[in-house]
């Protein structure tokens, strides 16, 4: 395992809210759902970099593009 | 990582010290092109030519060399097992992704840690071996890179919940050997069985409790 690091985390209520949401859907603790969150963001920033482009595809296999800042 | 995982030199029926390393750089997946993928190839073509096609092995076009892009992405971690100054084992996880989210309805949308890859060196191979008639050499190389999946899963807090999708020839393995729940094709890969562990079978499998 790697050695890991410490930091304080300031949120919103509304953020922090969502972050207790979402670690309880994914049953993980919120220190693991950030993590998943930053490699999330790595991977999807690696592959626009390459030029290639993110999109959601819905039942029927319609596409929509989402645009990343 | 490194760690000493115990596997079986079937010659002997002795357990030998191998290791489990997940500092997995490109030199490995070149290693199992050049020393792996001809004697997968031969292997096929042998097995074909004999009219054995559905023994061929379904994994014979894999090249591991091409995934060196996604080295340094830490949504993907790879696990080797090396022994004998060759490698005996690679798996690659992702731990975000589209896959990484549980489909049992018991768990549906959790997270786990998706096995996207495993491949376990061809002399290694028990369906291929057998198929040619000989035993294969170190075991079970690999139920020990399942082990260190659901052992990633715990320390990703998925608390030991892995998913994968498995090729028709290692569906045995996967139901029988792991006892993972199998919970049905998948349209969007290639209509592959995708099967899923819950904590518990996890841990079962971990101890080796047979339910």
């Amino acid at each position: 395992m790697a050695d890991k690091r410490t930091m304080t985390l300031n949120l919103t209520d509304q953020e922090m809210r969502l972050l207790e949401d979402l670690s309880a859907r994914k049953d993980v603790s919120k220190t693991a759902l950030l993590r998943q969150a930053l490699r999330l963001y790595q991977m999807v920033e690696a592959r626009l970099s390459r030029g290639e482009k993110l999109f959601f595809e819905d039942e029927e296999k319609k596409k929509a593009e989402l645009m990343v800042v | 990582m490194k760690t000493r995982v115990d596997i079986i030199d079937n010659r002997t029926g002795e357990p030998v010290a191998a290791e489990l390393f997940d500092e997995v750089t490109v030199e490995h997946f070149i290693e199992a092109q050049q020393e792996w993928r001809p004697i997968v190839l031969k292997a096929a073509r042998q097995l074909a030519s004999r009219g054995s096609r559905d023994l061929v092995p379904q994994h014979f076009h894999w090249d591991w060399t091409v995934k060196a892009p996604e080295l340094g992405v830490l949504a993907n971690t790879f696990y080797g097992i090396r022994y004998d100054k060759k490698l005996q084992g690679l798996m690659k996880l992702e731990t975000v992704g589209e896959f990484c989210r549980c489909r049992l309805p018991e768990q549906a949308d959790r997270s786990l840690v998706y096995v996207d890859y495993v491949e376990v060196a061809p002399w290694n191979l028990k369906t291929l071996m057998v198929a040619l008639g000989e035993k294969p050499l170190y075991s079970p190389i690999g139920s020990r890179l399942i082990e260190a999946a659901v052992l990633k899963s715990k320390e990703e807090d998925c608390k030991g919940r892995i998913g994968l999708h498995s090729l028709p020839i290692t569906e045995q393995f996967y139901r029988q050997a792991c006892r993972m729940t199998p919970v049905g094709r998948d349209s969007a890969k290639q209509n592959l069985l995708w099967l899923e562990y819950t904590p518990e079978q996890a841990e079962n499998f971990l101890t080796g409790v047979r339910p």
